[in-house]
């Protein structure tokens, strides 16, 4: 008898078909600084990854890294290889552009052009030189309605996306990133800027995102991760402590550190 | 007083998870009230095999509790829930100890039935299926306040134990009636008096998740507190 449908497997224990991301040994040095060293994981697809950490761990340059978004730092040196369908992103054949219209991302504070609603969902698709307007139409409905932002704009596309709220610019975002139908997401402390019942609406956002895309978030809210991560990533001085399911992260985490982390007992 | 709504957050997979523990419960309350029904039947036709097929099934009772409470100690880590919500969480954590605990006092009455321990006095055996089909009343009407989270009802299981206490204390007085006549089957008497009381304490076990509905429902603790003073808390919590 099954009573709950809320287990699930160890990402170890995955196949390579249930895996988005294999990452094998990256260590990232920025600015003379060896920010991540040899962290190796596998993301699994269409699940919901938090990687939580102090300030500095490295977090965000973990994140970075899945779309080389660190190549924007000077001093940037990235060894080790990240695997997406196949391919390491960190070839110097790989073509960037491409991985980040597969790679999307979305930001602490929400960072909408200086343009109408509409022309912020469609921006990505229009540098990628699609400017059918019927195309362009459908595209922007529908990245609105998966960001669940839809009802609340449609009868304003046009308006500026300034006049919005914090938490609807923030989907805003989501649905720019969605309407290049990336494969995965990243958030970058997404709700961090937001008041408690628009930090709840995207983190519904987010459970329904995942049944078609993989996300892969980092907050400093360690409930936030418990409450609607799949599998949790714990980082300290950029070495990988523990990855595992977040409930068994947040019920009995195996290493002492992680322990200490998250009963704050940290220092 | 307003009735609690669990599927009312934002989160909707927050929703089905307090909505799948409260079923679970019942699942569980289902299941034992079935482990009930199996031992009076077994009692009532000297069904050993029946008897037997209880006290292995309990085995999937004690699964229950620990699957149960595991989803529990989840829903408190990663969910941090407040308020009624908390009380849910918290409530049920108790109520599936006290189901378990049912099933033991279950499990004990079968293994004296494989043995045939209540066929020695045929008046002494129904007057305890009569006992048995009570708590089986008073365990559908707990369930059934669990269910509602009816603070009313579960006052009335609540005043149903007295029913059960003086039907206990009914077969206990004939119980000594017969060992003052006959010490021969001392051991027989000694283990339907242990049937007995495990019986009875499933009454005592409804009560306590009748407690915990009300905590539930109203935040009112009322253990340890009698049966007027409880009364008196809950007419109060219905007009609040």
């Amino acid at each position: 008898m099954k009573l709950f449908n809320t287990k699930r497997a160890s990402p170890n224990k995955l196949s390579a078909d249930q895996i988005a991301v294999d990452i094998d040994g990256l260590s990232v040095r920025l600015n003379q600084k060896k920010v991540l060293k040899k962290i190796s994981m596998r993301i699994p697809a269409f699940s919901i990854t938090s990687v939580i950490g102090q300030s500095g761990c490295g977090k965000t340059t973990l994140l970075n890294a899945m779309n080389r978004m660190n190549e924007i730092v000077p001093e940037h040196q990235t060894t080790g290889q990240i695997w997406m369908d196949g391919r390491d992103i960190n070839h110097r054949r790989e073509n960037v552009s491409r991985l980040r219209t597969n790679v999307g991302m979305v930001f602490q504070r929400p960072n909408p052009f200086p343009m109408s609603i509409y022309e912020n969902v469609c921006f990505g698709l229009k540098l990628q030189n699609k400017n059918n307007r019927r195309q362009l139409d459908d595209a922007v409905e529908r990245a609105l309605i998966n960001a669940a932002l839809w009802d609340e704009v449609k009868d304003r596309l046009h308006e500026p996306a300034g006049i919005l709220s914090g938490g609807q610019q923030q989907r805003l975002m989501i649905a720019r990133a969605l309407a290049l139908k990336p494969q995965i997401l990243l958030l970058d402390e997404p709700t961090s800027a937001l008041d408690p019942l628009a930090t709840l609406f995207i983190e519904e956002l987010m459970q329904s995102l995942k049944k078609h895309t993989t996300i892969v978030m980092v907050t400093h809210n360690m409930q936030q991760a418990a409450r609607i991560s799949d599998y949790t990533a714990f980082i300290h001085k950029g070495e990988l402590v523990e990855f595992t399911n977040s409930d068994k992260l947040f019920t009995n985490p195996k290493r002492k550190q992680t322990e200490d982390y998250i009963t704050g007992r940290y220092g | 007083m307003a009735h609690i709504e669990f599927n009312t957050h934002i989160s909707g997979s927050f929703n089905r998870e307090l909505e799948d523990l409260r079923n679970a419960v019942l699942v569980m309350g289902g299941e034992i009230e079935q482990q009930l029904l199996n031992t009076l039947k077994a009692m009532q036709f000297n069904d050993a095999s029946l008897a037997e097929k209880v006290v292995i099934n309990d085995i999937k009772i004690n699964g229950l509790e620990v699957e149960i409470d595991q989803e529990c100690l989840r829903i408190l880590a990663t969910r941090n829930p407040t308020a009624s919500d908390l009380r849910l969480v918290v409530t049920v954590s108790k109520t599936i100890t006290d189901i378990e605990r049912m099933g033991d006092e279950i499990e004990r009455v079968a293994k004296l039935i494989t043995k045939g321990t209540f066929q020695i006095d045929e008046q002494i055996k129904l007057n305890t299926i009569a006992l048995g089909e009570e708590i089986v009343k008073m365990m559908q009407q707990t369930f059934d306040a669990y269910a509602r989270q009816d603070v009313s009802a579960a006052l009335k299981v609540y005043e149903h134990d007295t029913l059960i206490d003086a039907k206990y204390q009914h077969i206990v007085r004939l119980l000594k009636e017969r060992i003052q006549g006959d010490l021969t089957y001392l051991d027989e008497w000694l283990d339907i008096m242990s049937g007995l009381r495990a019986l009875e304490r499933i009454g005592d076990r409804c009560k306590n998740v009748c407690e915990y509905i009300i905590y539930l429902a109203g935040g009112q603790d009322v253990r340890h507190t009698n049966a007027k003073k409880i009364q008196k808390k809950i007419k109060a919590m219905i007009l609040s």
